[in-house]
């Protein structure tokens, strides 16, 4: 492997320009973060002081191990639905270390709506279990949650990816041996009721914590039964008499700190043998992406000087350098593990499809896990191209890339268009993570290129209907449009849909990999296998 | 604070050893093998020298005591009954049946126990054994205070004056004039201080012992007074001297040993600190020559008291081995065990008073199970880490094993600590630097306090008097940790904890090189 | 998660801030750098503490921590946040009977104070006598077994006074 030598000049003009415009992206990106995590109304930090409540992410620094990293999943999720009624979609997920354990963990959120479940919520949460549940993280669910946003419930409860999928991850983790943890901080109501009772161990706080798949109101409208939260769910209830809940705990640092001692008792999983070498810093400052990444997602820019702020020691095996260019193939290592690395230097042609699709698959032979780094426009389109197979080619990397057996991360760097997500491994192939820079724009073309395409064939209609084409028609389709996409392209509403696991500063990018890597670890490789390669 | 001392070229540390290293040419004593009767430090250190001259030991022991170093270095041990460990180590019929049947020819009584009981050594004598001591009329001469002081007083030695009390006034001021100022007017019938008072000048003495008799008269119902001689800051100095039991005696120069709590020495130290030559040569004579008229036979201290103006005056004398006898071995270079069994087997004097000869400083600390800091009230636990300082000059007497429990059954004096210098602040240099590392752990003691007398600007500059302690009180109290002393203490009895140490390295990598960070 | 240590009367936190390069600890804001850990446990080491060898003695395996550095020994005890404990039944007002069965001695009265673990009745069931204690330090209110009564499972047969601030 060879360091990177970087030809970016840190002087120069439109180094600064670019780093002026993306860390301004970054500042906004960190604002909004911020409010979504602490913006809440006096009246419910109030309440919640009131009942001797934490907020989840205080209880999450306190169920960390001291000095350790944490790893927020989608800190954006539903910041543009509900109207902003569902900060970070009511609910922490993310990747840490308690006692010395890599787990998974997923709080409520109790601040916002008496952290009733949105739809996006479930969303989150069904997505935490998977990730839970493809790396073979332990979870601790922290519980806190009024149950499913009933004005929502038909986007919560139904469908098969909605909040009974909770329940079913639940199951199949622990049936694949994945041990879960439940402190029940708040109550825990219909459906949330399940979460302590799936889980392996749960801790109750006394007085705050409640189990119940029917509250009091609800059970006095069905039965006309009057019984308190207490004696219908309460700590003492359910762990001396029916055995729903495990520990009981006088106050949440109770809990949590008799949550450590149960994690503790845990068995350590079997790590498979990545190559690991000792980690070392890039050479180049990470920041310095900042003046990398163009201010305009027109311009190209080469993803080798990215590489080069994400890796160790800046050191880079490059394969095939002078064949299908367009694509950067080749090994580094991420905090000391090695990993396969593709990223785009521009449109995927037949050469640079090939090449990827052979790389992948030296990779899976080699059980080095896959890193794409996400550029693209697209494969190129045009008659000669279609003539030489651009579409079995791209068929061949989508197959070699889907039939992957080593873990696969994405993130997504600074566009992502058309068939070339689905090549560089989208959200829908099962990367163990995908994460996206604020700058990212995805779609299945550019706002620009689908005004153009929707006009063209608004004329075309206008002509077969024998009238004359109407320019002021015309520009308010264009315009309509262009402004429609450019909402959705952009990288907030990616990440408030769950399209990716999260936001990131590109200056995080490097820790946030080294921990996805590491958590991937724990799971087992798979077979090794492919469908039909059409050649 | 530094304590490390470097060795000073005038000071010969060889002479300082535990034991003396020359071997000197005089016929072997003709014990076989020596009984002592103790157990603890004093039974390792007589142990010690019985080896070195090649006479087998036979030790004592009541079961609590089984497993100690004493019995574990004796070539024979016998169990003592006893409901209690002290009561068995009293029983002289016991001991002494004990050594007959083991074939003892002699009884070492250490200190302490029956080391200075008549009868015991009147019963060893009649066993046909050899008490490695005086004989018994001069332990019952000697452990009778008025006697032993109307023997003292006869000889030259001087004593406390007082007046006895009587009701003529003027008689009385008559006669308490003699004595001298300034003296000390008691109610004969009081205590608690009333009726009391310090009179400096001939002048005051009729008011005073007017006050007095009133005061007593009224608290007491006994306006009887009586009158002694007051000594302001008072110094315990005393005489390590040997007798052959003929009238021949020589001194083996002075001991301090003012630094006292409860009545107790803590701090011994050889020679006396800023004594003039001619009043060590007065006191040491003094007490030779109590020691020759007695025909004293055995090691024997003669304790003094001394006044700041340079009064001395008998206190008593024990006729036994003393518990800080080590520091005039280290700055004599004699072993007081091996001078005990040679003048016991009548062999005489271990060498004439020209040739011995002082060099250097010692100090002896004891090491107590107490607590300082609550009026020295006795402490207990278990020694569960002991770690002894090493080096040259010093000498760790004790009976010590890890995890042994430190109960109530004894006293709490756990081992001493005796250090040598080349002079008086090399010496305490040197102690201080022991103190530091040594290390007893389990059980609270007075190390550390110890550590502070010594450092003290006074004790330095050897402002020594009985009441030592309790002037500076308040200079001797611990000092709160600074901050960083604090945190050095909170870290290291952090990473004792097997819950934080699992807590720094349990985390895995790639966590724990990323540390704190959050995205 | 910090510990919380007691010295000198003082309560101190030592908190991990990092683990590498070396320990970084933070005690009462203090950063401080240690090397050479060593095994936790009793015996005498040497640390090293903000890059200067800290050689002490300790002893650690129970109780209060004795810790002997710069020729002085330090009482250091951790403090548990949770002496109350998730014992069954700890911290609650009543007493229940395990299992059924007779009582065969009365140790307390009605308005004898208890301490947490103090017998409170002795009971006889399935051939085994098995002592009730006190869950928490507390006023007994009321006995409600006398010798020879029997009852049945989870019945209670003691009562202590409210706890302060419970409702």
């Amino acid at each position: 492997m060879r360091v990177i030598r970087s030809m970016i000049d840190t002087a120069g003009a439109d180094f600064r320009r670019n780093a002026a415009h993306n860390r301004d992206l970054v500042a906004r990106f960190r604002e909004r973060q911020d409010a979504a995590r602490h913006a809440r109304p006096q009246r419910d930090l109030e309440r919640l002081a009131r009942q001797g409540k934490m907020r989840p992410r205080e209880r999450i620094e306190k169920l960390l191990d001291p000095g350790t990293p944490f790893l927020e999943l989608s800190s954006l999720a539903a910041n543009m639905a509900y109207e902003g009624d569902s900060p970070s979609a009511s609910s922490v997920t993310g990747i840490g270390v308690v006692s010395g354990r890599e787990v998974m963990i997923r709080s409520d959120d109790s601040t916002v709506k008496g952290g009733a479940w949105y739809p996006l919520t479930a969303k989150k949460i069904v997505r935490a279990l998977e990730i839970a549940m493809e790396n073979r993280l332990p979870v601790v669910h922290l519980c806190d949650s009024a149950g499913g946003f009933l004005q929502l419930q038909s986007q919560v409860f139904p469908d098969k990816h909605m909040a009974g999928r909770i329940f079913r991850n639940q199951s199949h983790l622990s049936r694949l041996g994945v041990k879960q943890l439940a402190l029940v901080f708040g109550h825990c109501t219909a459906g949330g009721a399940y979460i302590p009772a799936l889980s392996d161990y749960s801790v109750i706080v006394r007085s705050t914590g409640a189990v119940f798949l029917g509250g009091p109101p609800l059970v006095r409208a069905a039965t006309g039964e009057e019984v308190s939260v207490e004696e219908l769910g309460g700590a003492d209830m359910h762990t001396s008499v029916s055995g729903t809940c495990d520990y009981p705990a006088t106050s949440e640092d109770e809990a949590i700190h008799i949550g450590r001692e149960i994690v503790a008792q845990w068995d350590r999983p079997t790590r498979w043998n990545c190559q690991q070498e000792t980690p070392e810093p890039p050479l180049y400052d990470p920041q310095e992406i900042y003046g990398i990444v163009p201010d305009d997602i027109k311009k190209q820019f080469d993803m080798r000087e990215i590489i080069a702020r994400i890796v160790d020691g800046s050191r880079f095996h490059e394969y095939q350098p002078a064949y299908g260019t367009t694509l950067i193939c080749g090994f580094a290592n991420i905090w000391g593990f090695k990993v396969g690395i593709l990223a785009n230097n521009g449109v995927l042609f037949n050469d640079s499809s090939l090449k990827g699709a052979h790389f992948i698959e030296l990779c899976n032979q080699n059980n080095t896990p896959l890193v794409f780094l996400q550029n693209i426009t697209g494969y190129m389109i045009g008659r000669e191209y279609e003539r030489r197979g651009i579409t079995k080619d791209g068929a061949k990397m989508i197959m070699a890339q889907s039939c992957s057996r080593v873990p696969k991360f994405t993130v997504m760097c600074n566009g992502s268009f058309g068939a070339g997500n689905y090549g560089m491994c989208g959200r829908a192939f099962d990367s163990r993570l995908l994460l996206t820079w604020p700058n990212h724009q995805i779609g299945v073309m550019g706002g620009d290129q689908a005004a153009n395409t929707l006009a063209e064939v608004k004329a075309n209609q206008m002509r077969r209907n024998g009238g004359e084409v109407d320019a002021e028609v015309l520009e308010r389709v264009w315009e309509d449009t262009r402004a429609a996409y450019q909402d959705q392209l952009s990288a907030y509403y990616s990440t408030s849909e769950l399209w990716d696991d999260g936001m990131i500063d590109p200056a995080d990018t490097r820790n946030a990999l080294g921990i996805a890597i590491s958590a991937s670890l724990n799971a087992p490789l798979g077979e090794p296998g492919y469908g039909v390669f059409r050649f | 604070m530094s304590h490390s001392a470097p060795p000073r070229d005038a000071f010969r540390l060889d002479a300082a050893l535990d034991v003396p290293s020359e071997p000197r040419t005089r016929a072997p004593v003709p014990f076989r093998r020596v009984l002592i009767a103790n157990r603890g430090e004093i039974a390792v250190r007589i142990q010690r020298t019985l080896r070195h001259m090649g006479i087998g030991t036979v030790a004592v022991f009541h079961r609590v005591d089984a497993d100690a170093p004493h019995v574990a270095g004796a070539d024979e041990s016998v169990e003592l009954v006893g409901d209690t460990a002290v009561a068995a180590h009293l029983d002289g019929a016991q001991i002494v049946a004990s050594a007959v049947a083991c074939g003892a020819d002699a009884i070492h009584p250490g200190y302490g126990f029956l080391s200075e009981n008549a009868g015991f050594a009147r019963q060893v004598a009649e066993a046909g054994l050899t008490f490695i001591g005086p004989d018994a009329d001069t332990i019952a001469l000697m452990g009778d205070k008025i006697s032993a002081r109307q023997f003292a007083e006869a000889h030259g030695v001087p004593v406390a004056p007082s007046v006895m009390p009587t009701g003529d006034l003027d008689a009385f001021a008559a006669e308490a004039e003699r004595i001298g100022f300034p003296l000390l007017i008691k109610a004969a019938a009081g205590g608690g201080g009333k009726g009391m008072s310090i009179v400096r000048e001939a002048g005051a003495l009729r008011e005073a012992a007017r006050i007095a008799s009133s005061e007593a008269q009224r608290y007491f119902g006994d306006g009887r007074v009586y009158a002694e001689v007051y000594v302001e800051r008072p110094r315990h100095i005393e005489v390590q001297v040997l007798g052959d039991g003929t009238g021949g005696a020589i001194h083996l120069f002075e001991r301090e040993c003012s630094v006292q709590r409860r009545f107790q020495k803590i701090i011994e130290e050889a020679p006396a600190a800023r004594l003039p030559v001619a009043l060590r040569d007065e006191i040491c004579a003094a007490a030779v020559r109590l020691a020759s008229a007695a025909r004293y036979k055995n090691a024997g201290t003669v304790e003094f008291i001394l006044g700041a103006d340079g009064r001395f005056f008998f206190l008593e004398m024990n006729t036994r081995l003393q518990v800080e006898h080590p520091v005039t071995e280290m700055i004599t270079g004699i072993d007081l065990v091996r001078a005990q069994l040679e003048i016991a087997a009548g062999q005489g004097l271990p060498a004439p008073q020209q040739e011995i000869v002082a060099h250097g400083h010692a100090v002896e600390c004891r090491i107590c199970a107490e607590a300082p800091d609550r009026g020295f009230l006795p402490a207990t636990g278990a020694v569960r880490h002991l770690g002894v300082p090493q080096g040259p000059a010093i000498r760790f007497e004790n009976a010590l094993r890890q995890g042994q429990k430190i109960t109530a059954d004894f006293d709490p004096m756990l081992a001493k600590l005796v250090v040598a210098g080349a002079d008086r602040g090399d010496a305490i240099d040197r102690t201080l630097s022991a103190l530091g590392e040594l290390a007893i752990l389990g059980v609270e003691t007075n190390v550390d306090y110890l550590a502070r007398v010594l450092d003290h600007p006074a004790f330095r500059a050897g402002d020594l008097h009985t009441a030592f302690v309790s002037e500076h009180a308040d200079s001797l109290a611990p000092r709160p940790l600074d901050a960083a002393a604090r945190d050095r203490a909170l870290i290291v009895a952090a990473l004792g904890q097997r819950i934080f140490q699992t807590l720094v390295t349990d985390v895995p990598e790639p966590h724990a090189s990323i540390g704190a960070w959050r995205n | 998660m910090t510990l919380k240590l007691k010295l000198e009367d003082g309560v101190h936190e030592v908190e991990i801030v990092a683990r590498r390069p070396h320990l970084t600890v933070r005690i009462d804001g203090r950063l401080h750098t240690i090397a050479d850990l060593g095994p936790a446990g009793d015996g005498s080491g040497a640390i090293t503490f903000d890059g200067a060898r800290l050689p002490f003695e300790r002893i650690a395996s129970t109780g209060t921590t004795l810790v002997r550095i710069d020729g002085r020994t330090v009482a250091v005890d951790v403090v548990d946040p949770f002496d109350e404990g998730a014992g069954p039944g700890s911290g609650r007002d009543e007493i229940l009977a395990p299992m059924p069965g007779a009582v065969v001695h009365v140790h307390k009265a009605p308005g004898d104070p208890v301490t947490r673990g103090e017998a409170v009745l002795t009971i006889e069931s399935m051939k085994l006598q098995t002592t009730l204690v006190a869950p928490r330090d507390g006023e007994l209110v009321a006995v409600l077994k006398g010798e020879g009564d029997t009852f049945e499972k989870d019945e209670v047969v003691a009562r202590l006074a409210p706890a302060e601030g419970d409702q």
